[in-house]
């Protein structure tokens, strides 16, 4: 059963639909990704999941059951505008928000030390928010967001003001807490940031979704049988017109595209016969294409 | 309950921690101070810095009434024989610094009624009223002396009449006890101004703290783990709680200071009777047919159990409109500036609630009072001066009825402007928009 299930979820705002129909199962322990265009509507379901608003019609399931209140401590969320108390101390600041979301007082201070330690923020302990860096302040919040070890994160757009170095540090946290167990969603329209990442992921335009499935899946659906080749020699690789088409070459290397019907296993066994094959690797398209071309094709 | 709880300890603590609130909590008191005890201070030091001021005063009359103006502290007035030819400025420079001024009551100052001070000094008001004073008997006296009536100042005396207007109530079982309106509405009037002040000061306040929290956009995820509702009311009991500290210290502060104040420089720290000879005899004349005991019986009088508690829940149901109203309106817009537009709708109906209330003390029983303490919006100002006069009981509970009636309506009205409002950023909101929030 998945852990999140959204059913037919609509929401109306001043008459224009944010949602329409949106449907999407999230299985436990997945890293799942949101995607979507600015404006599409991913945020308006984030709100839905967390309860902040109320789905106009449809039910979001948590676990088989019908949400109430007091699954907000099962969640975790990291929204894309970030925001804290400035003038509160770090410590105050995490486990205050760690008490809204139920923890013990005791139990707060005792996990935001570790947390602390692990993000090199123990000398920041009592210090005022404002006087830590962004990126510091970043990492404040990610332990406000999971210090709770919610089962749900909800992550929107989580790479976004991190430097390289900390965004890595940032998804490998994220990794070991799937490996705990915990159920992520990722909301995000920048398809390089999760590619890597998500399992499965959903796709909304405007207010519908379009696309869904295990990122593996979706990539061999919408491949182009594109391969890149390359030989010994300084002889370029000819077109074959039976099995496959150049796309473009480079020195003794090349693109190639197979035609409809053609084996690999034959296209391989002929250039091996007329050249020496030093490699051939399958070109899967990037979430990114897929996510462009998707939307073209709709708004078309 | 927990969480509002938890939300309640964070704003309270976020505005108590404040170096803003501190200074302004310590320094209030000390502000309130000064100003009342200036006026006594300076008193003190005039009254020690040395030598009195000498006036010549030059009676054309040849009726001694020189002698009439009698030395004060700080002035000695010494009487010269008249010259009329001379003028005023020859005395004055003959006497080479000696004299500060020169006085002159004119031969016919009975018709006239006029006299005069010639000075390089600016003459004080305590100073003219007291010359006025003093001349004002002597004249008054040699007037009626004039008539040659036989006994004529005996009859004018006891021809005065001066009636001072005793009220006595009965009490539930008609036993008689006097009552004391001029307390009761001091009292009155007092927390009548306490409940607009905190209103305006702390709803403010709640509305500068709701328009923080949505800059700098911690509300997204403080309302992923609470209701809106919850943060909105954990603010205004927060802030709420913040400013019953800030009044307690402050009425603990004024009144250890004003005592240390009046021990110090030894006199009454009210300004108005030492600035004011007048008053001052007013006070002792009334004092004569009052006594004090009098006084102290009207001020035990006042029903403080019946008074004080009507305060609490008029305080409470005012405090509870007026800062869910701040609450609903700042949730509405980005910014403290883009607010007035909402704001300044209610703080005139407060300022109106005011004046009513002031109005209120010249007729407590009249229409205006009369609706005005039924008015939501303006009872909880307007009633705190009619309670003295014994309200009755249906206007009392209408009123409360009401008052609490709309503070709930409003909560729940300015809880769903709120749940919206904070979630939305970089929209110009219209009264349109927030009516359709309501809906």
């Amino acid at each position: 059963m998945p852990f999140i299930q959204v059913k037919d979820v609509v929401k109306q705002y001043d008459g224009h639909k944010a949602l329409d129909c949106v449907s999407m199962d999230v299985p436990q322990g997945c890293i799942y990704g949101l995607l979507g265009p600015n404006g599409a509507g991913k945020s308006s379901l984030i709100r839905i999941i967390n309860m902040i608003s109320e789905p106009d019609s449809g039910e979001v399931l948590l676990d088989g059951q019908k949400m109430t209140t007091n699954d907000i401590t099962k969640i975790g969320y990291l929204p894309e505008e970030r925001g804290l108390y400035k003038k509160m101390k770090v410590c105050e600041e995490i486990v205050y928000l760690a008490r809204l979301k139920g923890m013990s007082k005791r139990d707060a201070y005792e996990e935001m030390d570790k947390w602390l330690a692990r993000f090199d923020l123990t000398e920041w302990r009592n210090r005022k928010v404002e006087t830590l860096s962004k990126g510091m302040q970043q990492k404040v919040q990610f332990i406000a967001t999971v210090i709770h070890r919610p089962q749900l994160l909800i992550f929107d757009e989580p790479f976004s003001g991190f430097d390289p170095v900390n965004a890595e540090q940032l998804k490998q946290e994220i990794l070991a807490l799937r490996d705990q167990g915990a159920t992520i969603l990722f909301s995000t329209h920048n398809m390089e940031s999760v590619e890597s990442v998500c399992e499965r992921i959903t796709l909304i335009n405007h207010a519908k979704v379009v696309l869904e499935g295990k990122v593996t899946e979706i990539k061999q659906s919408h491949k182009k049988h594109l391969y890149n080749v390359a030989v010994e020699g300084d002889r370029p690789i000819d077109a074959n017109d039976e099995l496959f088409a150049i796309n473009s070459t480079r020195g003794a290397s090349a693109q190639i595209r197979l035609k409809e019907g053609t084996s690999v296993h034959d296209t391989i066994a002929w250039l091996n016969t007329n050249y020496t094959l030093t490699a051939f690797n399958e070109i899967l398209p990037s979430m990114n294409e897929i996510f462009i071309e998707t939307v073209k094709k709709l708004n078309a | 309950m927990n969480r509002l709880w938890l939300i309640v300890q964070r704003e309270y603590f976020s505005i108590v921690g404040k170096k803003s609130f501190i200074i302004m909590t310590i320094l209030m008191p000390f502000i309130i101070v000064l100003i009342g005890a200036i006026p006594a201070a300076i008193a003190y030091f005039n009254d020690n810095s040395g030598e009195a001021e000498t006036y010549s005063v030059i009676d054309e009359t040849g009726m001694n009434y020189a002698a009439a103006i009698t030395d004060i502290e700080g002035y000695h007035f010494a009487p010269l024989s008249g010259d009329s030819t001379a003028k005023p400025r020859e005395f004055y420079d003959k006497a080479g610094g000696a004299i500060s001024g020169v006085i002159i009551i004119p031969k016919n100052v009975i018709q006239d009624k006029k006299i005069t001070i010639y000075s390089e000094n600016t003459i004080s008001p305590g100073l003219k009223s007291h010359i006025n004073t003093c001349i004002n008997d002597t004249l008054t006296a040699a007037k009626i002396a004039s008539f040659g009536v036989p006994d004529l100042d005996k009859m004018m005396q006891e021809a005065q009449v001066d009636v001072s207007v005793n009220s006595v109530r009965w009490d539930d079982n008609g036993n008689e006890e006097k009552s004391s309106t001029e307390v009761a509405t001091i009292l009155g009037m007092m927390l009548s101004l306490l409940t607009y002040m905190f209103v305006l000061m702390y709803g403010a306040m709640i509305m500068n703290s709701v328009i923080e929290e949505k800059t700098n956009r911690i509300v997204e995820v403080v309302v992923s783990s609470c209701k809106p509702f919850q943060l909105m009311m954990g603010k205004i009991i927060g802030v709420g709680l913040v400013g019953l500290t800030q009044f307690l210290i402050w009425v603990v502060l004024v009144i250890a200071l004003g005592t240390l104040f009046s021990l110090i420089f030894g006199i009454s720290t009210s300004p108005q009777v030492i600035g004011d000879p007048q008053a001052m005899q007013a006070i002792t004349a009334q004092a004569q047919e009052d006594t004090m005991s009098s006084i102290m019986q009207s001020i035990l009088s006042v029903n403080y159990a019946y008074v004080l508690s009507c305060f609490v829940l008029y305080f409470i149901g005012g405090y509870l409109l007026y800062a869910s109203l701040f609450a609903g309106f700042g949730s509405a817009v980005d910014e403290a500036s883009e607010a007035s537009q909402f704001t300044t709708p209610v703080i005139m109906l407060m300022i109106i609630a005011l004046y009513a209330g002031i109005a209120c003390v010249e007729n407590p029983n009249g229409q205006m009072a009369v609706w005005c303490s039924i008015i939501p919006f303006t009872s909880p100002v307007v009633m705190m001066v009619r309670l003295p006069y014994d309200v009755p009981g249906w206007q009392l509970l209408l009123s409360i009825l009401l008052l609490f009636a709309t503070a709930t309506l409003l909560v729940w009205v300015s809880a769903r402007i709120y749940r919206t409002g904070i979630l939305l950023y970089g929209k110009k909101t219209s009264i349109r928009d927030i009516i359709r929030w309501i809906r």
